[in-house]
């Protein structure tokens, strides 16, 4: 406390020093005026009495100074008194300080960008009590890929005996409702949990509470924060009030935090309800008893004390115990865990490779950009070698310069610094805005956050000081003499390769690396742009319900679309209407594996095929080509199923003979296929064509009702966005309460299908971009320089008779030497890099031809550019002058 | 120079303390002769190393100071105590006891042998 307190005092005392010293003086001059005054008395003269009173203070001008020191803070003022100085020599040469404070300000901007992508899927623990405590389970087949979800009876026993646990809860993540509110009914996603959800989790809820154990028999709802904002208008007195989902009544129990959309971090789901009433939402969910049926997520509570470690061996022992037990479901079964809220297992590998790939290149850029403010840097303390010279000769430390050369460049790092989190402020949210090809809703938006500023921060001071460490210790060194004469002071005599022209060398090899992993992801824009899709997207607007969650029964469901069918297509300038339950390129829907009814010569053993719904007219309105046989129109509801096949189908399950009134057989149902159509992309862009069965419609919606919804297409002669009003108020004309999802026009979602493509190509295209323009910059910088430098040897070889062509020449010799050596490291290890990004790219080797053979020679042209300019510069100086100026 | 003290580190503290306590404000220049002769002329104190040290406890708030006018007229700072000082002081002064009283055992049986 006491030492705080001076502390503080002495802070102030810092910028009061006028008033201070002058109070001081006084005080010391009293002091002194008593003393003689006493040796006067004493029987000493005058001035003995006042040099005894001087010896015995140990000196007036001593003791001012350790007062002084007393009243302020010295390290605290030195620094200040550096800083102030670096700014002022900073303000000092503008040009160069902004170029070394952008180049800084991209290369952190670049990283922190990428880091807030880490931060948000790898860093972020799930905004819930004590995510430490917290285990997501998984049920993994033994010798499968990691993960399942589980059954109801192997969570119930699992809950029962496991002992490593405080708590278990389980829920099923994604269940779409209507919602009631203000305004158009809308569709949300929202989870089924078990009513100890929010006691495990312990979220600390913004109003009202979790569900309790008695709410397993009555319909209540938790809101998401975004939810219950966006409907009913935050309304700080929902809790009691009753909504309505998909036609069902639930009463309001409390509202979730704002930040907590799904324990896994990345699905987006705004309700929750006990897992008994999810049934009324979702009458598909699979039955409790059935315990060969996985469909819940479980998410555990650790007890205090037990760890990790004991929690793996009793789920050992226990999967163990379950197998013995139930060897029909749970034989080979095994348990996995990790912390909750982490990346899902499936993905995990893939998505941390992409960051990894990411963090590489940006830094990459940094280093880039670090090389060049270097490199600028030094050209700066070859310009100050006389000033630092002349500070030596009178006293100053290297030390105490040192200091200072490395404040400034801290200072170039902090500034670019803060301008690189500006940028990345910029970039994150134009990286959120991107829409992923997904059917259901995922979170993940990324932001800068505190991680991402204290990263951006470490980055800037690092940066600022390994950036000036090298020019400091050449400038606090020059060679004196040299320096006061007024010569170059900084090369050394001796030596021939100059550490700027090392940096040069392995800035140029860093941006070829870039340009070729930047050239091979356009590449792979470029390839995938041309990929066929298989269908016509242009002029075909879509639009989503699902009459189901406003409790339609499948005929209703199927009379529905067909009247709202019938009535699109009355509306000017529509030529046909279809529906579908998913369009193609959402990322899959469903599929089963496939074989032949009657083994007949050459029938394979079958194939997992994708499996979609339609209705008359689908394959003439997506452009889809009919190859053989007809079009559905002649089903009867509840009649023997039909099925069109596409040609892929046909190769893998009839070995490529006609299949037309043969039998398939898969999912428990047996199809006669009435025609063959041409192939599409099922799933994503990327993808091997796959198998596809399309069913009718009419026949599905009862039997194997969509979980999705189902997508109204409607095919309009003109511009598709202009029909969309029309379109919605026949939806409204049939049902006012059916939420509309979903509507975009063909063509966009078919944009949105690019989206992994066109996000490593946006950000390795920006990443390379900033790359080259860095190198050419910095090359640019080095050559003029050397050009500088030189200009007196210039001006003598001119004097000799050296024509103005042959001095162009002998400067860009030495910028192309610099360069080709760059080149002939950085390519190799480019080549060599390149197999870590072969599984993002589409249609192209990762060791594509067209971008390796590019890429060297583009830069050379770049590179000869850069230096054409201080050549040119160094042809035209005037041999007299050049002499004279020194 | 044989037999005049140097202050021990630390008690320069304690003696300005105790010796603020005992004769109420003071100036500097009272303040090191008023020590000097406590101590009985043994301590021969650097007067320059007083107001550095004066200055310390002002900020940390056991002293405060205000101008004044001396026994001769003559415009001087005076020093006085505060509550904080006052309990300083006792607190100092049992650590000092206790310390000097730890000390003393382990010199006694030195002196006997």
């Amino acid at each position: 406390m006491r030492k705080l307190r001076a502390l503080w005092f002495r802070l102030c005392g810092m910028f009061s020093g006028k008033r201070g010293e002058s109070e001081f003086a006084a005080e010391l001059e009293s002091h002194i005026a008593m003393h003689t005054e006493d040796g006067i008395r004493a029987g000493l003269t005058p001035e003995e009495a006042r040099r005894q009173a001087l010896i015995r203070l140990g000196g007036a001008e001593q003791t001012r100074q350790a007062h002084r020191e007393r009243r302020g803070l010295p390290a605290l003022e030195s620094f200040l008194r550096d800083l102030a100085y670096g700014s002022r020599t900073l303000a000092k040469h503008p040009g160069v300080t902004a170029i070394a404070v952008l180049s800084i300000a991209l290369g952190i901007g670049a990283n922190a960008t990428i880091f807030s992508m880490i931060s948000r899927f790898v860093l972020r623990p799930p905004p819930m009590g004590d995510p430490s405590t917290l285990l997501a389970i998984h049920t993994v087949r033994t010798g499968d890929q990691c993960c399942n979800p589980f059954s109801w009876p192997q969570y119930v026993d699992l809950r029962q005996q496991a002992k490593s646990f405080s708590d278990v809860t389980a829920y099923f993540d994604m269940i779409p409702a209507s919602i009631s509110g203000s305004g158009e009914p809308e569709r949300v996603w929202g989870q089924g949990v078990t009513t100890n959800f929010f006691d495990v989790t312990e979220l600390p809820m913004l109003l009202g509470r979790g569900f309790v154990s008695s709410d397993e028999n009555s319909p209540a709802v938790v809101l998401g924060a975004g939810l219950w904002q966006r409907r009913f208008n935050a309304d700080k007195d929902i809790v009691g009030k009753t909504v309505t989902l998909s036609g069902h009544t639930f009463t309001v129990v409390g509202v979730a935090p704002r930040a907590f959309h799904s324990v896994d971090q990345v699905l987006y789901t705004e309700f929750w309800v006990p897992l008994d009433f999810a049934g009324q939402l979702m009458p598909s969910l699979p039955t409790k008893s059935a315990r060969e049926l996985h469909w819940l997520s479980v998410v555990a509570r650790i007890k205090p004390g037990v760890t990790q470690k004991q929690v793996a061996a009793e789920l050992r022992t226990l999967a163990l115990r379950f197998a013995h037990d139930n060897p029909a479901t749970d034989k080979d079964n095994t348990f996995a865990f990790e912390q909750a809220g982490s990346l899902p297992p499936k993905q995990r590998g893939a998505i941390l490779i992409f960051m990894a790939a990411l963090l590489v290149v940006v830094l990459l850029v940094l280093l880039i950009a670090g090389a060049n403010v270097a490199n600028l840097l030094f050209a700066q303390a070859a310009s100050r070698q006389r000033d630092m010279a002349v500070r030596l000769a009178l006293g100053a430390t290297r030390a105490r310069l040192r200091r200072q050369l490395l404040m400034e460049s801290v200072l170039l790092g902090l500034g670019g610094g803060v301008i690189g989190v500006l940028l990345s402020l910029w970039a994150t949210q134009a990286l959120s805005a991107l829409h992923i090809p997904a059917p259901v809703p995922l979170d993940v938006s990324i932001g800068v956050d505190w991680r991402v500023l204290l990263f951006a921060f470490a980055m800037s001071v690092i940066s600022g000081l390994l950036l000036g460490v090298a020019p400091a210790w050449a400038a606090s060194r020059p060679l004196l003499s040299n320096a006061l004469k007024g010569e170059d002071a900084l090369a050394r005599p001796g030596r021939r390769i100059s550490l700027r022209n090392l940096l040069l060398v392995a800035q140029i090899a860093m941006s070829v690396i870039l340009l070729c992993v930047t050239g091979l992801f356009l590449r792979s824009l470029q390839s995938a742009s041309s990929i066929d899709i298989g269908f016509h997207p242009e002029n075909v607007l879509m639009m989503s319900v699902d009459p189901r969650l406003n409790g339609y029964t499948p005929e209703r469901t199927a009379q529905f679309l067909n009247q709202l069918q019938q009535r699109e297509a009355t509306i000017p300038g529509v030529l046909s209407a279809v529906s579908t339950d998913v369009t193609p390129l959402s990322g899959g829907h469903r599929s089963d594996m496939f074989h032949a009814v009657s083994q007949q010569a050459g029938a394979t053993p079958g194939s997992y095929a994708d499996l979609y719904m339609a209705t008359p007219g689908y394959f003439d309105t997506l452009g889809i080509p009919r190859i053989s046989g007809g079009d559905f129109g002649s089903e009867i509801a509840d009649g023997p199923k039909s099925a069109i096949v596409n040609q892929a189908f046909v190769q893998r399950v009839f070995a490529g003979q006609n299949p037309i009134g043969q039998h398939v057989t898969g999912g428990h149902t047996t199809y006669q296929i009435i025609g063959v159509v041409g192939n599409v992309k099922s799933r994503t862009l990327g993808e091997e064509t796959r198998p596809v069965l399309y069913r009718s419609l009419l026949q599905t919606v009862a039997s194997d009702p969509s979980g999705l919804g189902y997508t109204l297409l409607v095919h309009t002669a003109g511009n598709p966005a202009s029909v969309q009003q029309a379109v919605q108020r026949q939806i409204h004309a049939l049902d006012p309460q059916m939420a509309i999802f979903n509507e975009e026009t063909m063509e966009e979602h078919v944009r949105t299908a690019f989206f992994l493509p066109r996000l490593a190509a946006m950000l390795f295209g920006t990443f390379g971009f900033i790359g080259l323009v860095l190198a050419a910059v910095g090359l640019y910088g080095v050559m003029s320089y050397a050009v500088s430098r030189r200009t007196r040897e210039i001006g003598i070889r001119m004097a000799m008779g050296a024509q103005p062509g042959t001095v162009e020449r002998l400067i860009l010799r030495q910028g192309m030497t610099l360069t080709l050596i760059a080149v002939a490291i950085g390519w190799p290890v480019a080549w060599m890099l390149a197999r870590v990004a072969a599984s993002f790219l589409y249609g192209i080797q990762p060791h594509d031809a067209l971008t390796f053979a590019i890429v060297p020679p583009f830069l050379a042209v770049i590179a000869l550019v850069a230096c054409w300019i201080p050549a040119r510069r160094a042809a035209s100086i005037n041999p007299m002058q050049a002499l004279r100026s020194e | 120079m044989g037999k005049k003290a140097d202050v021990l580190q630390g008690t320069l503290t304690l003696m300005v303390l105790q010796t603020l306590d005992s004769l109420g404000p003071l100036h500097g220049y009272g303040l090191a002769r008023r020590i000097e002769q406590t101590s009985g002329d043994l301590l021969q104190l650097n007067y320059g190393t007083l107001y550095p040290a004066l200055l310390k406890l002002e900020q940390e708030g056991y002293i405060r100071s205000r101008w004044g006018v001396s026994e001769n007229n003559r415009r001087a700072k005076f020093y006085e105590l505060t509550r904080a000082g006052l309990r300083q002081l006792k607190r100092a002064t049992e650590d000092w006891e206790q310390t000097t009283a730890i000390l003393a055992r382990f010199l006694a049986p030195a002196q006997e042998s």
